[in-house]
């Protein structure tokens, strides 16, 4: 039972990660590679005020969201002048940039969450608190997993409102044509300063989600791997509709479930994993590229 | 200035490696991420074949010839087929993506994922004058100096070089000619793969390898085509050269853990103040898309 609700939490984790995902890559037309630097930023932050300060779930989750709003500018500024290829490559190296600093902002003689100290390095962040909800601990795993799918619920509620909205027309304006959507007057660069924005501070949540539920973080989960899981979510999925990320989602975290039941090594299984996700994005490149449920093709 | 000749030599093997990303880039479009996984892919097979062939030089010309046929069978397998369909950028990207991760995946469940060295023997230290350079840094420079110098020739001096150069200047012009575009496209990719395993294989040799070395490298290869220009074949081997001085300053005055903050931070400036790269005029970078 308690590896049925760990299965919900992580699922309701990921749905927030590609709807977020969406919001760029499908409805801006941006392929993002920088979406788990985000991510981590989301969860370092929680780690370290909850850890350091106190703070419950939401107030911590808050400020780790607006932390990685205002850091997405990192990629949403370079987005003015770059498509296709090299915003991909900026992205990269803003990913990059992300891990490198939460790998080295570490120092033995400081104590966690000072100026010299503040992401542990590479020995990550231990005993990270497990959510509290207006001083109320949500520490069994069914608590955790309603609590999971309730933010999920609200983030998504969020995504959907904002998709309906004039703001979400025009980011499906702004990929289709650019040029169209200014020339009709409308500011496409603070539409996607505020897309990334939105979409960072979204996963951001879901970063902070995955710190309480595990408790422990490292700076690993801001990996390469963890971007092209989360764009091969949206990728297989579906882009540019809502759900196609959900369908991603659904299909990314459960197809490795099934490799416990070949009893593999753990270290052949999450190559396994891996390789699958790489063989579904080549073969959905040639079959399918706009996805199981998606309407969108990437330019 | 024994920092500066180490970055120098380090920056001949990011040029060949940069110069493998070009010559796909330039004539097809494709941001061959795939090379990557050739890249990790190359010491391994040269370490498998020396335990058949018990000669370093036969190894290394076999894992050179597998790493080229590979990298055409890619090109015949995925990278032309989506082309036939018309693929944009991007889906030709990520299924580039999905090649590396697929081949990077595979070297792990066959060799596992620890790092690894080619057992060459003890590194001989000769000195230059001021400077040290060690036996697997002389192979680098001197692999690097032939293998770019006649790659220039081939490009400056041969009609099937003026040709290659002819489909990057532009493909529609190039096929309403009357020029087999799908073999030279074939000829870019078994370039890039040769020169791929050759960079892969002088630096492993240097500094020993691991499965995910790939990725890290092409990245680097990128950076080094963004700052030499992007719509030249050599342009990379200025950037190359300027990268690997740069990274060993910033081990020398700071710390290794910075070197690829501070990469990053450069490929981040370049964009934003030239786009254009160093040997390029001054054009507007959508241009090039």
């Amino acid at each position: 039972m308690d590896y049925l609700l760990h299965l919900i939490v992580y699922l309701g984790i990921y749905l927030i990660v590609a709807l977020s995902l969406n919001l760029v890559v499908g409805y801006c037309g941006l392929l993002t590679l920088a979406h788990a630097g985000y991510y981590a930023i989301g969860a370092y932050a929680y780690a370290v005020i909850s850890l350091t300060l106190g703070w419950d779930f939401i107030p911590a989750a808050c400020a780790g969201a607006f932390l990685a709003a205002v850091l997405s500018l990192a990629v949403s500024l370079p987005s003015w002048r770059l498509r296709g290829d090299f915003f991909v490559l900026v992205s990269l190296a803003v990913q990059t940039l992300i891990a490198s600093i939460l790998y080295n902002w570490s120092s033995t003689a400081a104590p966690l969450g000072t100026w010299a100290n503040l992401t542990n390095g590479p020995l990550g962040v231990t005993g990270i608190p497990g959510p509290t909800f207006f001083g109320v601990s949500v520490a069994s795993p069914l608590s955790m997993a309603i609590f999971t799918v309730a933010i999920s619920g609200v983030c998504a509620l969020i995504l959907w409102r904002l998709k309906i909205s004039p703001w979400g027309r025009l980011l499906l304006v702004m990929r289709d044509d650019e040029l169209a959507a200014r020339g009709i007057g409308k500011n496409t660069r603070l539409a996607k300063v505020q897309a990334f924005a939105v979409s960072s501070a979204i996963v951001a949540i879901a970063g902070s989600l995955y710190a309480a539920h595990i408790h422990y973080l490292d700076p690993s989960s801001a990996s390469l791997d963890d971007s092209i899981l989360m764009l091969s979510m949206v990728i297989v999925g579906g882009m540019g509709n809502f759900r196609g990320p959900v369908v991603g989602a659904c299909v990314l975290v459960l197809l490795p479930e099934i490799l416990r039941f070949l009893e593999l090594p753990n270290s052949q299984a999450a190559s396994l994993r891996l390789l699958i996700y790489g063989v579904l994005l080549v073969l959905f490149m040639h079959i399918r590229p706009q996805g199981i449920a998606g309407n969108y093709r990437m330019k | 200035m024994q920092i500066f000749v180490n970055g120098l030599i380090s920056g001949a093997a990011i040029a060949l490696l940069a110069v493998a990303f070009q010559t796909v880039y330039l004539p097809t479009r494709v941001f061959f991420l795939g090379m990557a996984g050739i890249y990790s892919l190359a010491p391994f097979i040269a370490l498998a074949l020396f335990s058949f062939l018990h000669s370093w030089t036969f190894a290394s010309i076999g894992a050179v010839t597998v790493c080229t046929l590979l990298s055409l069978a890619l090109e015949w397998g995925n990278h032309a087929r989506l082309s036939q369909r018309r693929a944009s950028d991007g889906v030709q990207l990520v299924a580039s993506l999905g090649i590396y991760i697929v081949l990077v995946q595979i070297i792990v469940m066959i060799w596992g994922n620890d790092v690894k060295t080619l057992p060459t023997g003890p590194d001989a230290v000769t000195q230059l004058g001021r400077f040290f350079i060690t036996k697997a840094q002389w192979i680098i420079t001197i692999v690097a100096i032939v293998l770019l110098g006649t790659f220039s020739a081939f490009l400056m001096r041969s009609n099937l070089g003026l040709r290659l150069r002819a489909l990057a200047d532009n493909p529609i012009q190039f096929a309403l000619f009357g020029f087999n575009v799908t073999s030279h496209r074939l000829l870019a990719f078994a370039l890039s793969g040769f020169f791929a395993a050759a960079s892969s294989l002088v630096t492993a040799n240097d500094i020993g390898f691991d499965p995910y070395t790939g990725l890290h490298a092409v990245l680097l290869a990128v950076v080094a085509v963004m700052i030499g220009g992007q719509s030249s074949f050599l342009g990379p081997v200025l950037g190359a050269l300027l990268l690997g001085v740069i990274r060993a300053q910033v081990v020398w005055f700071s710390s290794a853990r910075w070197q690829e903050a501070a990469t990053f931070l450069l490929l981040a400036i370049f964009l934003m103040l030239r786009p254009q790269g160093l040997l390029q005029g001054k054009i507007r970078l959508e241009a090039t898309q």
